[in-house]
């Protein structure tokens, strides 16, 4: 139900336990979006001016979202299905981070 | 009538010839009861005590100090992972947001369109910064 992954159409859901689970893979590929968008925010907190860096930065991490998805589908489900079910607790999905990190390394 | 016969020496002329009954110690008396203290002056110094305590000590504060640094590698994992995934939840904060606000500014000229000298759209604080506005709630469509 909401360990699911994508949708229907194939579009990556960033649901908290998704997020949580490829969050390093999200930290390495983004990061450049992601510190640009933090420096917008921090020169204006006003929404209405980093709306285009926020789009960039939402762009980025879906798309590696989907990309890990296609190139290792179980082992991501299951991680992401063990973060569901203990509320993103690290510490207690430790064999399939280890399995999926295999299977989809960091860069 | 009774002493005279347990009490009997045959051969005794009269009752005051009785031999005497008393409860008394053994020939020979008792053998020797200690009652001298022997307290022994063996065992470890206070030297000895005082380094082993302190020996327990130091090793159960090296233990928790290794405990620590476990838990807080832990700890630092999951707060990279929330400030890595941070720009994605505030950009979708921040479009919602910008969708609401451009509602909620054009219900403001609306309602104020006959009143003289209103500025319309922003009349926030002087001070320049951008602040949320302070309505109170957080998402009113969802209270």
């Amino acid at each position: 139900m909401a360990t699911k992954v994508v949708d229907a159409a194939g579009e990556p859901i960033p649901t908290s336990s998704v997020l949580m689970s490829s969050a390093k893979h999200i930290e390495i590929k983004c990061m450049s979006e992601n510190v640009e968008f933090l420096k917008c925010k921090k020169k204006d907190p006003n929404p209405e001016k980093c709306l285009d860096k926020g789009r960039q930065a939402t762009r980025c991490a879906l798309g590696v979202l989907k990309d890990l998805y296609q190139r290792c589908k179980d082992p991501m489900e299951a991680y992401v299905g063990c973060m569901y079910y203990h509320t993103n607790e690290f510490d207690l999905c430790r064999k399939e981070q280890q399995a999926f990190e295999k299977a989809c390394p960091l860069d | 009538m009774t002493e005279s016969v347990i009490r009997n020496k045959p051969g005794m002329a009269s009752v005051k010839d009785m031999p005497i009954l008393q409860d008394g110690p053994p020939p020979g008396g008792f053998a020797p009861v200690r009652y001298a203290r022997r307290i022994p002056n063996k065992g470890p110094s206070a030297v000895a005590i005082f380094l082993a305590a302190f020996g327990a000590f130091s090793y159960g504060m090296y233990q928790v100090g290794k405990g620590n640094k476990i838990r807080r590698a832990l700890k630092e994992e999951k707060y990279a992972a929330r400030r890595a995934i941070l720009p994605v939840l505030q950009a979708e904060e921040d479009e919602r947001f910008v969708k609401e606000w451009k509602k909620y500014l054009e219900y403001e000229a609306e309602v104020m369109k006959d009143v003289p000298g209103w500025k319309v759209g922003e009349n926030v604080y002087n001070s320049g910064r951008w602040m949320p506005p302070a309505t109170g709630e957080l998402r009113p469509e969802v209270w």
